[in-house]
């Protein structure tokens, strides 16, 4: 079949830090394919497709699209080719509409005016030929993750793209979604359009792709086609190692009650209620899963226990301490630790040096400071200390976070939230977007914290993930509680009855 | 409500609307640049050049309108200048800022001294102020001819640019465009859109703008040159085009409520006993209350966007399937 990307020699080379994120690659994509590009964090994927799409311009290399050669200076260029790009996130404007953001640049226009009604009918009219429905002047800032997905993709369907590249576009999704955005991608390259899909999700290549690439430390390790291949010699292939893909083993015998919520209430910021009435207990040694489908109240419960939310209602409580109306000092300071689902923004500043990152959290605690000022020294050691313990690559104390790759920042999150020791961790979604060697870490991390004493409270949509940690699974459907499952009592078949609303008594199924 | 309280009212806001025009000027240059993603704090500065290049143009050129249009000129180049090195140098805007509008009002008295031997203020008599136009029919309609008929060629360009802007802004490709670089800049980049000839482009446009407001200050108002003559103004500019939202209408609106304002202060100043410095204080009070107005409206946007954009909080919808605002 013909070869619709072909890439020789790339190479690519960082100054700002030292990185070569690209050396000497061969990668090519038949048209009509899904191609999955997977790796590590910090493996070059992105850079790759950044290059390909005149984001960046390769020190080395060739580019060769449907079998010409061609330059790609800019993404103008790019789009002139029939490359299409969705990013890791999402470049839309949220005050515009759907239409407006789908024809930004390409705007319909008549006496030099826009046109707005007509603009509606063009998106609706390509929506409809692809089987993409949106709705065209609904604004994109009231959209789900997965409906703005889907305008980026009619972004680059509209400039008539051939060769989409998609840049981790599951990690935003729930399971549902990124099942029917699998379906789009088939559909896609059953009419001849040639998709390359970087995930870390090997699951997903399974599932949807035909040919694999594996890339490492800038080069590619191995093309192969789906057939020919499995999840574990993928992931073997991609961290140079067997990964120990993490069970909860022995279970320790949960201890004291370390954090307590009681009749919990909560608004959304539109003031809706999100919480109903939630209550729970976490033990010492314990790893508590919140399970559900995103959008059941889980952002406004983690909120409202790690003090970023007010609660309406009920109370919290850690270590039989009422901290409900707490600061969010107060509380770090009896012992609660927050790893929040947004390393980028609410995790990490990254905009600041490592070291201030990894202070944030003790700066006013000794030795850290004294008579009101910071102790470089001290600082600069604990800086030190999680770089080794956590292995942060390529970081360095004193320098800038912002090139970082995001398992590197989220190794370096976990650092700095785990190294007081915390009694009570709140972990939301801590292995989002992170490939399977960070995954493992920071499953390996959670669980070595849990079964050093400190209760855990784990926030996920990723069933898989809630099955490898939890000691008890909470189900939260529409702000509720709807069922609490040992982990051996529970299975996927039971947790999807609970997350979909579902009840797990049969009588009452019967008189439904 | 009698006859002369009517004409007082009306003589208000003519007095109002004489005072305003400067500030929706150098505003309307603001809110462009805003709206582009770039916070112009040197309005003052450019609004100064403005003046003193205005006037002078005026008396080599001997001719009025001459002299504004090398105003014009001037600020946009300015606008350029600000804009190559913020673009080009990524020099930070308010550093940017500080040195242009110390430059302009350090340079203006440095020139002054050096070429006219004088340091307040300057002026000569040969130099004429841009006259009133009637506009036909217009003018013979009671009180409305009153408000609307009567005024030099910058207030109306002004009024003018307001409706232009508006249009360009909202009914065409190229002000989307605009539009779309100040919210995302790299969302336009990536679809092509050039940031940075749009940036410039804002930034020239607003230079201009900002000196023709000054302009008017020198030649259209009054016809000499003093020393700070912007006084302030500029900054009230940018209170306005926030105020205003950086919307043209918008901006129209909340820089005639600070002429009006300080119209009434100039009134009350002749009419009552209450000491001056707490009338002229007035406008200022109003622009303090603009701009916490402003604040307010702010954090509660940046709550909402937080919430829908990046905090990805959760809206629950009908059919028991979940849906994620973000
Ligand atoms: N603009 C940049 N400037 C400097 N260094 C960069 C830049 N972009 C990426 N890098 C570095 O290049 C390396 C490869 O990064 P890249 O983003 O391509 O990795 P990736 O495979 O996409 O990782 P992830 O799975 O985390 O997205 C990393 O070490 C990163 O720090
Ligand atoms: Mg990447």
């Amino acid at each position: 079949m013909a070869l619709a990307v072909e890439m020789t020699g790339i190479s690519k080379y960082f100054p700002s830090t030292a990185v070569q994120a690209n050396r000497g690659v061969n990668f090519s994509a038949e048209s009509g394919q899904v191609h999955a590009l997977v790796g590590e964090n910090g493996a070059g994927k992105t850079t790759l497709m950044n290059i390909l799409y005149g984001l960046h311009q390769p020190d080395e290399g060739e580019i060769k699209i449907n079998g010409k050669h061609v330059l790609v200076p800019t993404p103008n260029e790019a789009i002139h080719l029939g490359i299409g790009m969705v990013h890791q996130h999402f470049k839309l404007i949220p005050s515009f509409t759907v239409a407006q953001n789908i024809l930004l640049g390409i705007e319909p226009h008549k006496y030099g005016l826009l046109r707005q009604g007509y603009e509606n009918d063009m998106v609706r009219a390509l929506a409809d030929s692809f089987g993409l429905p949106v709705e065209p002047s609904e604004k994109v800032s009231n959209l789900t993750v997965g409906m703005q997905q889907r305008v980026e993709i009619l972004k680059t369907l509209q400039r008539n793209a051939y060769i989409l590249l998609l840049d981790e576009p599951t990690a935003v999704l729930t399971p549902q979604e990124a099942d029917e955005f699998f379906k789009v991608l088939r559909n896609l390259a059953e009419r001849g359009r040639t998709v390359i899909l970087i995930t870390h999700k090997l699951p997903e290549v399974m599932k949807v792709a035909d040919q694999v690439t594996v890339m490492r430390h800038g080069e590619v390790i191995e093309v192969t086609s789906i057939s020919d291949t499995n999840i574990n010699s993928l992931a073997h292939a991609m961290v140079g190692r067997n990964i120990v893909f993490n069970k909860k083993e022995s279970h320790v015998r949960p201890g004291e009650v370390i954090a307590e919520v009681k009749d919990l209430f909560v608004s959304s910021n539109n003031g809706a209620a999100a919480v109903m009435g939630v209550s729970f207990q976490v033990h010492k040694n314990e790893i508590l899963g919140i399970a559900g489908v995103s959008g059941n109240g889980q952002n406004e419960l983690t909120e409202a226990i790690t003090g970023l939310r007010e609660v309406d209602k009920g109370k919290v409580l850690l270590a039989s301490l009422d901290i409900t109306k707490a600061a969010v000092h107060e509380r770090r300071k009896s012992g609660m630790a927050h790893i929040p689902e947004d390393r980028m923004t609410m995790g990490l500043n990254l905009q600041t040096t490592l070291d201030e990152n990894v202070i944030v959290n003790q700066y006013r605690q000794k030795p850290y400071s004294r008579a009101g000022f910071l102790v470089a020294a001290a600082i600069r050691k604990l800086a030190n200390s999680i770089i080794e313990r956590f292995s942060v690559a390529s970081a360095k104390t004193g320098e800038g976070i912002a090139t970082l790759s995001g398992g590197n920042l989220q190794k370096l999150v976990l650092g700095r939230e785990l190294s007081g020791n915390p009694h009570f961790i709140v972990a939301s979604q801590p292995t989002r977007g992170l490939d399977v060697g960070s995954i493992e870490f920071v499953h390996k991390s959670l669980l070595d914290a849990s079964r050093s004493g400190a209760g855990i409270l784990l926030i996920s949509v990723d069933i898989d993930e809630i099955f490898s940690l939890c000691d008890r699974i909470a189900v939260l459907y529409r702000g509720q509680i709807a069922g609490v499952l040992s982990a051996e009592d529970a299975d996927e078949q039971k947790l999807g009855i609970l997350m979909a609303g579902g009840n797990l008594d049969p009588a009452e199924e019967m008189t439904q | 409500m009698d006859g002369s309280n009517g004409l007082l009212i009306v003589d208000l806001l003519r007095s109002g609307i004489r005072l305003a025009t400067p500030i929706l000027l150098a505003a309307l240059g603001g809110a462009i640049s805003n709206r582009a993603g770039v916070l112009d704090f040197a309005l003052e500065g450019k609004m100064l050049l403005g003046s003193f290049l205005g006037i002078l143009a005026a008396f080599w050129l001997h001719n009025s309108y001459g002299g504004a249009l090398v105003a014009v000129l001037a600020g946009g180049l300015l606008g350029w200048i600000f804009a190559f090195f913020y673009l080009k140098y990524k020099v930070d805007l308010v550093i940017l800022a500080i040195a242009i509008n110390l430059l302009i009002s350090e340079g203006t008295v440095f020139f002054l001294r050096t070429f006219y031997g004088n340091v307040g203020s300057w002026t000569d008599a040969s130099i004429q102020q841009l006259p009133d136009i009637q506009i036909p029919i217009v003018k013979n309609i009671p009180v409305i001819g009153q408000l609307l008929s009567g005024y030099n060629a910058i207030i109306y360009a002004s009024w003018i640019l307001t409706a232009l802007l508006y249009v360009v802004l909202f009914y065409t490709p190229f002000g989307r465009h605009i539009r779309a670089v100040g919210e995302n800049k790299e969302a336009a980049k990536a679809l092509g859109i050039n940031v940075a000839r749009i940036q410039y482009f804002a930034l020239i446009l607003g230079g201009g703008m900002c000196a023709l407001g000054g302009a008017f200050l020198s030649i259209g108002h009054l016809t000499m040159f003093t020393r700070n003559m912007s006084n302030g103004r500029g900054w009230m500019a940018v209170t306005a085009a926030l105020f205003g939202m950086n919307n043209p209408i918008g901006v129209f609106l909340a820089s005639l409520l600070i002429g009006v304002a300080d119209a009434l202060a100039v009134r009350l100043q002749m009419l009552t006993t209450i000491p001056p410095m707490l009338i002229q204080f007035l406008p200022n009070v109003l622009a303090i209350l603009a701009l916490v107005l402003v604040g307010l409206r702010n954090r509660a946007n940046v709550a909402l966007i937080r919430r829908k954009f990046s905090l990805k909080s959760q809206k629950i919808s009908e059919d028991g399937k979940s849906e994620a605002i973000s």
